[in-house]
């Protein structure tokens, strides 16, 4: 097909103003319109040499203007002149990919633009911009954006890897115009962090664990970028918020594609979360390792707390904010606990009124360095530690409590007790009562109560729980926290002024006695000693 | 009365000695010590019994003061001090309910031995104070002041003697009674009202201070630094002594008018199986009180709480 006329005026500003104008697209047309003829390649394949004109007029190419001509694409157009002079190519994919060469004169370079591909350019099967947009019936990038799912599924057809095509299937009949591969598979170079992000934003589903337990797969963005970790940290340091491999660090068990998985069940996972959060809470994770709850770990009891069952994982927020956040936090765990709690003095006040004065759980057990409350150094320090609020004159005041509790106690058998045993010997028990005893330990009431442990109808009840024989007059035994007064523990008053004037007393008649024989004996000494000299001179 | 010139020593060893009463006669009814050589006569003042009960009380004493005086005062230096080296405040109760059963038993023995004395014996009750030894205070207090010539002669016990042995009396009973209180809160509160605890409490500690200043002063000074009086130790005193303390009873002895036990043998047979009997009866008693409460000393057991109770999870969406 003899007459290659083709000059072909193209859009390109990047081509060069060529002496030589090419021959016309009629002189191509002449030979491979309309023909059946095929060349056969070295692999064998068949190159088919007809052309079908109306589908370039067609084409996003045809009646483009300038006019865009065979060898804008065919190129170098030199080769192409006839009698044609171009190599014959190795297979039908070399002769595609060297037509796809020529779009970067006009159009961005496949290494630019390559949706989904740019992040594995060195593979060799990635496609070129033929194998997506088409050659002769090159398609305009609106009408691939009308179904951009199906231009991918001209090669996606199947998905080796099950988790891409879990991925896939789970949302590929989602897709539509605003989301559809290439909101994942563009032309951005994908980093580590958006590729987790890429699938499990998505992913509705849960994984089944050998245990038969659950896991979600999805990630909420909008949880993680409000959590400490996103927003905190972008305010704070100005830095960068934490990434999913920042704490997924195993990539043994993180990376792509997820081997897999040889996780039991759910806790298990969460536990194995505890020794990333030390990677930068150090101080706090040593302390928990220690607390309580570590220790109960380190024994085997895996309901123990860990850092995420408190903090929660992707929505981890400041634990504190708002301050009831802190008991409810720990009734998830020790839920009959806090409904004691939550009925005490203590706990309505911090419920009821949002009173930022009443102890909150970790005010008397701490917070990561949680102690075991059932040790003796807790038990015998534990008056101080209720001390530390009920012997603060400021704070009482605003409420009316007096302040004296701590010292008469501290007086009394049990406290003296107590106190000593704390300063002495503090991994001892004694059996002696320190104020949960009497007032209770998560369910205290006000004194004035009805179904305080410590008023005067109940105290009997509470006494007995040490003294089962003791009788209706024993609570009277103790002073109710009352200084010796006329109102009240009046003959403990009385005594004490009968010994307060009794011992000055016995002591001036004593010192009488022994001051005047002390007067005497040296008045007699020394008058002896005057006699004797005044025997000498006579 | 005997019609032996007894040596001035009211119990029943002088029976034994009766048949020295001609050699004793000739020394004048003042008893010489042996040695042929002393110059200083030194009169016979308390027998083995009493040097028994002093030593008694003395360690009694002294231990309850020891191990009492830092539990009434817990939050001094000295105090904790103290406690810590005793082996902490538990073992220094201990100590002190030890040393009380001491002084307990050793009160018991007192009365027994008092009632031998006064019924079988019939000794005269020199313990008892009279009239005589307001005299004598005011009269030793008139010289030391000058407003007398001479010191008064005074008996067997003085008065200074007789205070301090009545304070014991006065002190032990309250110890002994408010102790108990407080060693049995349950058994007493069952018949008397609860404040007697607290009260009790201020009582022993009160008695408790004036018991070891009394000591420290009156008796520290009237037999330590006064002179140093080894009489209840030795069981004899000088005649130095003896006249400037005893002048009265001295000069009972030399004029042979001191007024002589009269012991009995049927009333020794009958009061010896009974005061056995009493006495160990007393002690029953106080072993069965002091043991009785059980609940005020041991612990009650724990209950235990369930700590792991989660919340009812709810349903996530």
């Amino acid at each position: 097909m003899g007459i290659c006329l083709g000059l072909l005026l193209t859009v390109s500003a990047h081509r060069p103003a060529t002496a030589q104008q090419p021959p016309p697209d009629s002189a191509c047309r002449l030979c491979h319109t309309d023909t059946d003829e095929t060349l056969a390649l070295p692999d064998g394949e068949e190159l088919s040499l007809g052309i079908d004109p109306t589908i370039i007029d067609a084409s996003v190419h045809g009646g483009h203007s300038p006019e865009i001509g065979c060898t804008d694409c065919h190129r170098p157009h030199e080769e192409y002149l006839y009698p044609h002079t171009a190599a014959q190519p190795e297979s039908r994919t070399a002769f595609l990919a060297k037509v796809a060469e020529s779009c970067s004169s006009c159009h961005l370079p496949a290494d630019q633009h390559n949706p989904g591909h740019l992040g594995v350019l060195d593979n060799s099967n990635i496609p070129n911009c033929v194998d997506c947009h088409g050659g002769h019936d090159a398609t305009s990038a609106a009408s691939m954006a009308a179904d951009p799912v199906g231009t991918c599924l001209n090669c996606h057809q199947e998905f080796g890897d099950p988790q891409s095509v879990q991925v896939h299937e789970e949302f590929a009949h989602t897709l539509d115009k605003d989301k559809n591969c290439t909101t994942c598979h563009n032309d951005q170079a994908i980093s580590p962090n958006q590729k987790c992000e890429s699938c499990h934003t998505l992913l509705q589903s849960e994984k089944t664990l050998a245990s038969g337990e659950t896991l979600s797969l999805h990630l909420d963005l909008a949880e993680l970028a409000e959590s400490v970790h996103g927003l905190h940290l972008i305010n704070t340091d100005g830095g960068a918020p934490l990434k999913c491999a920042d704490c997924h660090v195993d990539m043994e068990r993180y990376g792509f594609p997820h081997p897999e998985s040889n996780v039991m069940d759910l806790r298990e996972l969460q536990l194995g979360m505890q020794n990333i959060c030390g990677d930068c809470h150090e101080d706090i994770y040593r302390q928990q390792l220690t607390s309580v709850h570590g220790k109960a770990q380190a024994y085997g009891t895996m309901v123990a707390a860990s850092c995420v069952d408190c903090h929660g994982s992707h929505d981890v927020e400041n634990p504190s904010v708002p301050r009831e956040k802190i008991s409810q936090t720990c009734g998830n765990c020790h839920s009959t606990i806090n409904d004691q709690y939550e009925h005490s003095v203590h706990g309505a006040a911090l419920l009821g009124e949002q009173n930022p004065d009443v102890p909150v759980c970790t005010d008397c057990h701490g917070v990561h360095d949680i102690g075991d409350p059932r040790t003796a150094e807790f038990r015998l320090s534990s008056p101080e530690m209720c001390g530390k609020c009920h012997a603060d004159k400021e704070l009482m005041e605003k409420y009316d409590i007096s302040t004296n509790v701590f010292d008469s106690y501290v007086s009394d058998f049990h406290g003296t007790t107590v106190a000593l045993f704390e300063e002495q010997s503090p991994h001892e028990e004694t059996n002696k009562a320190v104020c949960y005893d009497c007032h209770g330990v998560h369910d205290i009431l006000p004194a004035t109560d009805e179904n305080s442990h410590i008023i005067r109808a109940n105290l009997l009840v509470t006494c007995r729980q040490c003294h089962p024989d003791a009788g209706d007059n024993f609570p009277d035994a103790w002073m109710s926290h009352f200084e010796p007064s006329l109102e009240h523990n009046t003959l403990v008053f009385f005594v004490d002024w009968f010994y307060r004037l009794l011992i000055p007393g016995v002591m001036a008649g004593f010192s009488l006695f022994i001051g005047a024989d002390i007067y005497r004996t040296v008045r007699n000494r020394y008058s002896r000693k005057k006699g004797e000299k005044t025997d000498d001179i006579e | 009365m005997t019609s032996s010139s007894d040596a001035g020593r009211p119990d029943v060893q002088n029976a034994k000695r009766q048949a020295d009463a001609a050699k004793r006669a000739a020394k004048k009814g003042i008893e010489e010590e042996a040695e042929p050589h002393a110059t200083r006569k030194r009169y016979h003042r308390f027998d083995r019994i009493q040097r028994l009960e002093h030593a008694a009380l003395l360690i009694s004493f002294t231990v309850l003061s020891v191990t009492g005086l830092p539990q009434k005062y817990p939050d001094s230096w000295w105090g904790k001090g103290m406690l810590a080296a005793m082996g902490g405040i538990e073992m220094t109760r201990v100590i002190h309910h030890s040393a009380a059963v001491l002084l307990i038993a050793a009160s018991i023995f007192h009365l027994l031995a008092l009632g031998y004395r006064l019924w079988v014996q019939r000794a005269p009750a020199t313990m008892m104070p009279g009239w005589r030894d307001v005299q004598d205070a005011i009269a030793t207090l008139s010289y030391d002041f000058g407003k007398r010539k001479l010191p008064p002669l005074m008996g067997h016990y003085n008065f200074g003697e007789k205070i301090e042995y009545w304070a014991v009396i006065w002190g032990t009973v309250i110890m002994v009674l408010t102790g108990f209180v407080l060693w049995n809160p349950i058994l007493v509160t069952k018949y008397l009202p609860g404040q007697f605890v607290p009260a009790s409490k201020a009582a022993h500690g009160g008695e408790a201070l004036l018991a070891v200043l009394s000591i420290i002063t009156w008796h520290f000074y009237n037999v330590h630094l006064k002179h140093f009086n080894r009489s209840i130790f030795t069981g004899r005193i000088s005649g130095e002594l003896m006249e400037e303390e005893h002048g009265r009873e001295l000069e009972e002895i030399e004029d042979n008018t001191r007024k002589q036990p009269n012991p009995s043998t049927r009333r020794r047979t009958i009061y010896v199986p009974i005061a056995t009997v009493v006495g160990l009866l007393m002690l029953a008693t106080v072993y069965f009180f002091l043991t009785y409460e059980d609940t005020a000393i041991t612990t009650v057991p724990r209950q235990d709480v369930e700590i792991y109770v989660p919340a009812e999870a709810t349903e996530t969406p």
